[in-house]
């Protein structure tokens, strides 16, 4: 485009934003809400939101830390291919920290004054240890926060000999050694060697723990075959930085995969939208193009010049949308330290938007351009045959306004399936959305049905087994109470360890959610968690030889449960199954409240009759997690309204423009202006209602499959999706139809009672 | 030599397809307008009139025959070289106004000077002598709708003008308007073309037509009658009587 064009085009441009300001700034939004749900939800994916990466490069993290019984040949690993740095050998013992009546493992491990090379923590509050701070102790941010520590506050730690010893916080550190308290036990805390060593004088009752710092991360599995050959039978157990980064990652991969969903399917509807508007508007100024083409714009040009205008106000929105969703990923979820998404698939996203809309833009813009420069000709829809839904109408004997406005809905097919199609789309979207909030009120409302029947555990602590039971029984609140261990298993090939829960026994067991198969009857039954099932590889009936608490047993999974916990790789099955070793006394005791009871009251009324010894704790449902998922739900739904309105308006505008002229026409032969009224805004209406209704029936046969797969890949397993209720969705449907006719008709009325001059268009 | 006609035509045919039923609309018109003529092309409904001015200035495209404007032949330009012409040599003026409505009057009259290669200052300079011209100073940062429909055809008037057509092309001008705006856009016309302007206007009101200087009456797409009206006064470009009538 020459200088001149461009100059034409500009005023052209701004004259048109000007006339529709309302209809661009609605294009802006849009595509701005569905490019930040975009970033947010890439970054979320990316591990952006997830902790690990920051603060492992911070410290200059180890990727694999071995913990051996005594201090291994570090020169000897420092050769291992692979490794670049080797942190350690660090001495490490287990005491036990005593706070307000809780007693909570720690692992004390012993470091350097000078702070080390490599896994060196980051103090966050406080100071590092100094020379001569025997007394001192820097303990790892997550613990000390859970355990409410501050600076200057005392750690008293009691050492397996009972002896107790009274340290002071100096400082609070982060570290990417270990995942963060309580999904990682035991807590961690450092001290100088010559503290260690009075606090734990016994070698025997100490371990040494061993960094590796790899030149590359992905040569980890290579790298822990070289430790365990090399210092083989020493090993009592490694970590490795995937299994950190795992524990850090909280729910952020399930919001990432919503956004994800909503975002993309949110492109593809302001793709519509924008797609309709354009055309629309490309058909409402058929007239003004032709006019252009006159003075003599080239088809070309006038191509350029819609997609320039129109263009530009997506771009506009695309580049607010990446300022948005960068803010957000940094504001919104503050708390955790988040890294900005890498220039990849943050250019990605940006240029797949920008390609989105600027196709969906061209498209009718070339039909635009193709515009006949004769301005007189009129771009009337096809005319003179009623459209199969009108002779129904008829047929039925519907007032004559309903039948005119169904003749009128369907007078240009394209428009009239891009407007169903355009608001079918968000409507299947919320659909889903509430789909999943439904699901988390599920969760709250029945935790039993995600395998949370148990409201309280009670840890005997300081009583024998059978006291705290007793203890438990007797409230009138319990309904029933579970005997329970957890201990570990090894899978047949023994190269990971799951969770072994016995609860219950086969006679009484726990109330497990089976979805499928049945609950576990006789010893040696067990049933599992999608997750195991996936990682063995097995299906329900099959049998599986493990090592649980250390004994051997054959397993038979004869069902599969609803498991929330450890990305369902969870074995659940009855106490008699377990070794009487690890069944007597039981570890703990889970607590099925009576309907209507509060966990907090009956949480302190068992505190108050043990005499504080109990240790009782309450479940976390997983739905008090994932509580950022509805602001998410409500702010997508926003979106998503917003681009529902965005296709309205086109329809509406289409169907005023192609009606308007027909307006007296219809006052003639009688129609009273409520009739004519009626006759637009059923025009426009029964697109809605079309595409309301058809969207809602979409989401709701799709989403409790949706959130069951996605439950399936997570490890929950199938069987936790909800449809939303037939009154929320009918409610919801309503409410958009409602708010749909509103918007239809006070244009609709204005255009009735106006004067229309008989004008050619 | 005399110079060349703005416009001439050989043997112009239009056939519409309409239903795959060929429907000729002009059937060999055979056309010549010289330089500051005014010619009237009169004729009923459907007789063809509306085509071929629309052919005449390419918006719509010839079935078979020559167009040459300005001694260049231009029935063979595709689209765009059509528009580029456009632009530079022909005016439109249409029975509706065809004003953009969007626009203000003044944004209305400036864009084909800007579209010309017109920098803002000379599109706003020309803009203000035409509207002063044309009687409608005051009314520039109007929006096309405020007028009524007199004032909205000067404003087409001034935008047909904007980059000093060789060609003014006018399509039932005052088709849409009461008779005293008729009798004002005719006096416009006259004015202009009393300036040396080569006017080309299609009606069928024999009272519009008589205010030309030459009327070619079609009837189903052939001409059926070509006479001058009372004295053809006939100005070959840029002599010196030019300057003078101009002046006088």
């Amino acid at each position: 485009m020459t200088v001149s064009t461009f100059r034409a085009s500009a005023r052209w441009i701004r004259a048109d934003l000007r006339a529709r300001r309302g209809q661009a700034a609605l294009t802006v939004l849009a595509v701005a809400g569905i490019v930040t749900a975009l970033i947010t939800s890439a970054t979320l994916l990316e591990d952006g939101t997830n902790p690990w990466r920051g603060l492992f490069s911070q410290t200059r993290g180890a990727h694999v830390w071995i913990h051996t019984k005594d201090a291994p040949d570090a020169a000897a690993l420092s050769r291992l291919p692979g490794v670049e740095q080797v942190a350690g050998p660090y001495r490490t013992a287990p005491v036990t920290l005593a706070m307000g009546g809780k007693k909570s493992p720690v692992a004390l491990r012993e470091t350097t004054a000078q702070p080390p090379r490599v896994a060196a923590p980051l103090v966050g509050e406080g100071r590092w240890l100094r020379t001569g701070d025997t007394a001192g102790v820097v303990v790892e941010r997550s613990f000390a926060e859970a355990l409410d520590l501050r600076v200057g506050g005392p750690f008293t730690v009691t050492a397996l000999n009972g002896a107790s010893h009274a340290l002071v916080v100096v400082g609070l550190a982060e570290t990417a050694d270990q995942g963060f308290y309580p999904e990682w036990t035991p807590g961690l805390a450092w001290v100088l060697p010559q503290t260690l060593a009075g606090i734990e004088p016994a070698l025997g009752r100490s371990e040494s723990v061993t960094g590796l710092r790899l030149a590359d991360g992905e040569d980890t599995l290579p790298v822990v075959h070289g430790a365990v050959t090399l210092l083989d039978e020493q090993i009592q157990r490694m970590s490795t930085w995937r299994e950190v980064r795992a524990s850090m990652e909280l729910d952020n991969r399930l919001l990432g995969l919503l956004l994800a969903l909503f975002g993309t399917a949110g492109l593809v509807a302001a793709a519509l939208a924008t797609a309709n508007a354009v055309g629309g508007r490309v058909l409402t100024q058929t007239r003004d193009i032709a006019t252009l083409k006159s003075l003599g714009y080239t088809r070309g040009q006038v191509f350029a010049v819609l997609v320039a205008e129109h263009g530009a106000l997506g771009l506009l929105g695309i580049g607010l949308g990446t300022v948005c969703g960068l803010l957000v990923t940094t504001l919104a979820l503050d708390g955790l330290s988040v890294l900005p998404l890498s220039p990849v698939p943050l250019l990605a996203i940006i240029a797949g938007a920008a390609a989105v809309v600027l196709v969906a833009v061209a498209l009718p813009a070339w039909r635009g351009g193709r515009t006949p420069p004769i301005p007189a000709a009129p771009a009337a829809p096809p005319r003179g045959r009623l459209s199969r839904v009108a002779r129904l109408a008829l047929l039925v004997r519907l007032p004559p306004a309903l039948v005119l406005g169904t003749r009128d809905a369907f007078t240009r097919r394209t428009p009239a399936f891009l407007s169903i199609v355009g608001l079918a789309v968000p409507m299947m979207m919320i659909t889903i959305g509430l789909g999943c909030w439904a699901t988390l009120d599920d969760f709250l409302r029945r935790p039993e049905q995600v395998g949370q029947a148990a409201a309280l555990t009670v840890h005997p602590d300081g009583l024998p087994a059978e006291d705290a039971a007793r203890l438990a029984r007797a409230d009138p609140d319990v309904r029933a109470v579970y005997p329970g261990s957890e201990v570990s298993a090894l899978e047949p090939e023994q190269t990971r360890s799951v969770l072994a829960r016995a609860l219950g026994t086969s006679a009484e067991p726990y109330p497990f959610s089976v979805v499928e198969g049945r609950m576990f009857a006789a010893r040696g039954e067990a049933v599992a968690g999608q997750g195991l099932l996936d990682l063995l590889g097995v299906e329900i009936g099959d049998r599986v030889r493990m090592t649980v608490g250390g004994t051997p047993l054959i397993v038979h999974i004869v069902g599969r449960v609803v498991e929330p916990d450890h990305d369902g790789q969870v074995l659940s099955l009855g106490m008699d199954s377990l070794a009487a070793k690890d069944a007597v006394p039981p570890q703990f005791y889970s607590l099925v409240l009576k309907k209507g009871a509060d966990p907090e009251a009956v949480r302190d009324r068992l505190l108050a009759a043990s005499g504080e010894t109990l240790e009782v704790r309450r479940a976390v449902n997983p739905a008090e997690r994932l509580a950022v998922i509805r602001v998410v739900i409500v702010a997508l739904t926003v979106v998503l309204a917003l681009l529902g309105l965005a296709n309205l308006l086109t329809a509406r505008s289409l169907g005023l423009r192609d009606h308007a002229f027909d307006l007296a026409v219809l006052k003639a032969m009688g129609l009273t202006p409520g009739q004519v009224a009626a006759t637009l805004v059923t025009g426009t209406g029964l697109l809605v209602v079309l595409g309301v209704v058809a969207g809602t029936a979409a989401g709701a046969s799709v989403v409790g499959g949706l959130i069951d797969l996605q439950g399936h890949t997570s490890g929950v397993g199938a069987g936790i999706g909800r449809t939303p209720s037939a009154l929320t969705l009918a409610v919801t449907a309503c409410t958009a139809i409602g708010a749909a006719l509103l918007v239809t008709s006070v244009p609709a009325r204005r255009a009735a009672r106006a004067q229309v001059p008989v004008t050619a268009r | 030599m005399s110079a060349d006609p703005v416009v001439s035509t050989v043997n112009l045919v239009k056939i519409y397809q309409s239903g795959g039923v060929p429907v000729p609309a002009v059937r060999g018109v055979d056309l010549r307008v010289e330089s500051g003529e005014f010619v009237a092309i009169m004729g009923p409904s459907g007789s063809g009139k509306s085509t071929l001015v629309h052919m005449l200035g390419g918006l719509d495209a010839r079935t078979s025959g020559e167009i040459w404007l300005d001694g260049r032949r231009a029935d063979t330009l595709g689209e765009s070289a059509w528009a580029l012409l456009r632009r530079q040599k022909i005016g439109f003026v249409f029975q509706f106004f065809n004003l953009i409505a969007n626009m203000t009057v003044a944004d209305n009259v400036e864009l084909p000077a800007l579209l010309a290669g017109a920098s803002p200052r000379e599109a706003r300079e020309r803009r203000e002598r035409l509207l002063g011209a044309l009687g409608l100073t005051g009314r520039a940062d109007a929006a096309p709708a405020q007028l009524a429909g007199g004032e909205q055809q000067r404003v087409a008037l001034a935008r047909a003008l904007a980059n000093k057509p060789s060609l003014l092309l006018a399509d039932e001008p005052t088709g849409n308007l009461d008779s005293r705006n008729t009798r004002d856009v005719l006096k416009l016309l006259a004015d202009v073309h009393r300036d040396g302007q080569t006017i080309i206007l299609v009606t069928h009101d024999a009272r519009v037509a008589s205010l030309a200087d030459r009327v070619v009456s079609l009837l189903d797409g052939q001409i059926v009658d070509d006479g001058v009206v009372g004295t053809f006064r006939r100005r070959p470009k840029g002599t010196a009587g030019d300057v003078v009538e101009l002046r006088g």
